[in-house]
């Protein structure tokens, strides 16, 4: 019985330090860590809108942000994308205008291509092709050849999985992003 | 009780019972292997050039300098004439692509010899086809240029063209098959034409060096699991006799997945063996990311030999069930 | 060899116990995070903090720990400081915090730690596991840093993010993947036990040369009687 109290008191006694210690420096990293991740945020938000000042957290599912401009007007939306690329998953932030017809631009958030090959989706030229690209009904790719068409773009040598999969991300987030205005959700 | 043979005149046997002696040694069927990829050397330099030549001699020239160096540095006999290090450089050279670069070659000489053989204890017990691992190496390596084709017949090694393979998976292009049986397409160095590769590797199985067992088993059932896709969708799918032309399919058959060293050693276990490397063929050809799976179907199985050779060994005779 | 001075319990980690290449402990942030070597310093500053601060209240209260809940105890001495390293790194480094993703948080399950508090802090006095928590931090910021330069000069061609070589070499970028990690690993393994095979084997072939000349020298003697 002895025994049992001994054990019992010296885990507590070390949980209660230990906790006061933890709850300390809880305290102290909180607000820093979420200054943090709201600069990273908008730092993203503000590399696919390169034009904005302003931003605002739309309230509809997923993280989707409104960009003004000084005088508060309206320039377009910044939101966040996913999915399968060639071995992982693709994580994008993606800037339109305020009519979702139009790409401004893209970052990519995370990825796990191939380095070298599939990571050129992070570069140019292949990511200045979606400066300004029209996205009416949707991004199309061709392969090898020069782009003709507004909305067409042309995928990476050797990496066409990879830039297929960032279309395909990109379209799919502008049709979501196309119902959530239908329904006046944006 | 002096009649006991003396030890030392025992061989030590790699098969199961019962033991026949061959009548090849070692160093004699690596010269005879050497022979037969005779045609594939010519064809390599008839679709790609003469320049070709030099990451032939590339390769080889780095297999036999590391098999020279680490042998010397682990204080072991030197045994380059069994020719095992010059057919390594050679597989190596004729799974590369036209015009790779020099340097990178070399690397993947290195790798091959150093680390997937001699690192493993030399010559008869390394787990990996030595070529295809330094092949794999590269792979990871330089993922850009191990996937770049030149197109043959052209004297400009800019020009590129997606393999067959890719051409199909990708584009649905097809290519036909008479340019898929010369060897009039591109893809590696030795691996195009379907015609140099049969007469180096029938060779080899007339005259012995290779048994039948496996390129039978990964010929049959590559067209076997491919006509199932096929007979589901034709136009998803290639046919079988596509799947069979194209790639690296007949040179890994013949003279990759047949390697003495890493292939299964009982008559069941070649069967097996054969079996899944073609299936694990289609399954990558069709669903994987790559357009080709010669090089990771051999390379998985190889892993696997151990356990086939043990789950097959031949029942003692008059053992009972 | 029973009464090892304090020096000793500091210099053992570098080579003669190093965490990575004799106990090999703490694999998964090897292999995992030494792509670049900052980012290997990075992980071996951050687990040597852990290391030392658990080591030195795991001696501290050695007496006091009853026997049968020991683990349980170094386990939430080791978790609430390695929670106090990730904090401090998402407030302070986020950039680092980022590129290190998970492995801050395991370094809770990295056997350096626990291994040092159950092999050493927990049967010495708080100076002698210092030392030995710092020794061993040390040898494991060795064992990345080797392990990092290795891969990131191979794979990326530049030292701490500086190119060192030139245009013409073409990066192996099997090296910044998983399977660079392990043949560099791999390789290093090799070599060092060589090494240390080769000189226990000189050391044995002195010690016999030492005893043959003696009995040679004595047997000469006893022919020469």
């Amino acid at each position: 019985m002895k025994k049992i109290i001994h054990i019992i008191s010296t885990l507590t006694l070390i949980g209660v330090v230990i906790g006061a210690i933890l709850s300390f420096v809880n305290n102290w990293a909180t607000p820093l860590i979420e200054l943090n991740k709201k600069k990273e945020t908008e730092k993203a938000v503000y590399l696919v809108n390169p034009l904005g000042k302003k931003n605002e957290k739309v309230k509809a599912n997923g993280e989707i942000f409104k960009v003004f401009d000084e005088a508060d007007n309206l320039l377009g939306y910044s939101f966040v994308c996913e999915g399968n690329g060639f071995q992982g998953k693709i994580r994008i932030m993606v800037g339109v205008d305020k009519n979702l017809e139009k790409i401004i631009s893209y970052e990519v958030l995370e990825q796990s291509e191939t380095p070298g090959l599939g990571t050129k989706i992070l570069d140019d030229p292949f990511k200045k092709q979606f400066n300004n690209l029209f996205a009416i009904p949707r991004i199309e790719w061709i392969k090898g050849k020069a782009p003709s068409k507004p909305n067409e773009v042309q995928t990476i040598t050797g990496a066409t999985i990879s830039s297929v999969a960032l279309v395909n991300i990109i379209n799919s987030g502008l049709e979501n992003m196309r119902k959530l205005k239908e329904k006046n959700l944006l | 009780m002096n009649n006991t043979t003396p030890i030392k005149n025992y061989k030590l046997e790699l098969s199961a019972a019962p033991h026949i002696h061959s009548k090849w040694s070692t160093k004699k069927a690596m010269w005879l292997v050497i022979l037969s990829l005779v045609p594939v050397l010519i064809s390599s330099i008839i679709f790609f050039g003469l320049k070709q030549l030099s990451i032939i001699s590339v390769s080889v020239a780095f297999c036999l300098l590391t098999e020279l160096t680490i042998k010397k540095l682990r204080k072991k006999e030197v045994t380059l004439d069994d020719g095992s290090a010059i057919i390594t450089g050679l597989l190596l050279a004729f799974i590369l692509p036209p015009n790779f670069s020099l340097f990178a070659t070399a690397i993947g000489a290195i790798f091959s010899i150093g680390i997937a053989k001699e690192l493993f204890g030399g010559l008869g017990f390394n787990i990996f086809n030595p070529a295809l691992a330094g092949r794999a190496f590269l792979q990871a390596a330089y993922p850009v240029s191990i996937t770049t084709w030149t197109k043959p017949n052209y004297d400009v090694d800019t020009i590129t063209s997606a393999t067959p393979l890719a051409a199909y998976k990708f584009d649905k292009i097809s290519t036909d098959l008479s340019s898929l049986f010369w060897g009039n397409v591109s893809g590696s160095l030795g691996e195009t034409s379907a015609l140099a590769i049969l007469i180096g590797g029938l060779f080899l199985i007339f005259i012995g060096v290779v048994n039948y067992r496996i390129p039978l088993a990964m010929i049959l059932s590559l067209i076997f699991f491919s006509a199932i896709f096929w007979i589901i969708d034709p136009f998803k799918y290639q046919n079988p006799i596509f799947h069979l032309l194209a790639g690296g399919f007949l040179f890994g058959t013949f003279f990759m997945a047949t390697d003495w060293v890493t292939s299964p050693i009982t008559s069941k276990g070649m069967w097996i063996y054969g079996i899944l490397i073609s299936f694990l063929i289609v399954l990558i050809r069709n669903f994987g990311g790559l357009p080709e799976g010669v090089m990771y179907a051999i390379l998985i199985m190889n892993s696997l030999v151990p356990a086939i050779n043990r789950f097959t060994v031949p029942k003692i005779f008059g053992e009972k069930k | 060899m029973n009464k090892k001075s304090y020096s000793y319990e500091f210099v053992k980690g570098i080579w003669e116990i190093n965490p990575i290449f004799k106990q090999i402990l703490g694999m998964c942030p090897t292999l995992a995070v030494t792509v670049s070597v900052i980012n290997g310093i990075a992980m071996a500053l951050a687990t040597t903090f852990v290391l030392v601060f658990s080591s030195f209240l795991i001696s501290l209260i050695r007496k006091l720990i009853p026997n049968q809940v020991r683990i349980a105890a170094y386990i939430i001495i080791i978790a609430s400081f390695v929670t106090i390293t990730d904090l401090v790194m998402k407030a302070k480094f986020p950039e680092m915090s980022k590129s290190l993703g998970p492995f801050i948080p395991l370094i809770v399950v990295n056997c350096i730690i626990l291994g040092r508090a159950e092999a050493f802090a927990s049967k010495n006095n708080i100076l002698k596991s210092l030392l030995d928590a710092l020794g061993n931090g040390l040898g494991f910021l060795i064992g990345l840093i080797l392990i990092s330069s290795i891969r990131e000069l191979l794979g990326s061609s530049s030292i701490l993010g500086f190119k060192v070589l030139p245009n013409s070499f073409d990066p192996l970028i099997v090296m910044i993947l998983p399977a660079g990690a392990f043949i560099t690993f791999g390789l290093l393994m090799g070599f060092f036990n060589s090494l240390s095979l080769r000189k226990k084997e000189s050391e044995k072939e002195k010690l016999i040369k030492k005893y043959s000349d003696k009995l040679i020298k004595s047997s000469n003697e006893l022919v020469e009687n």
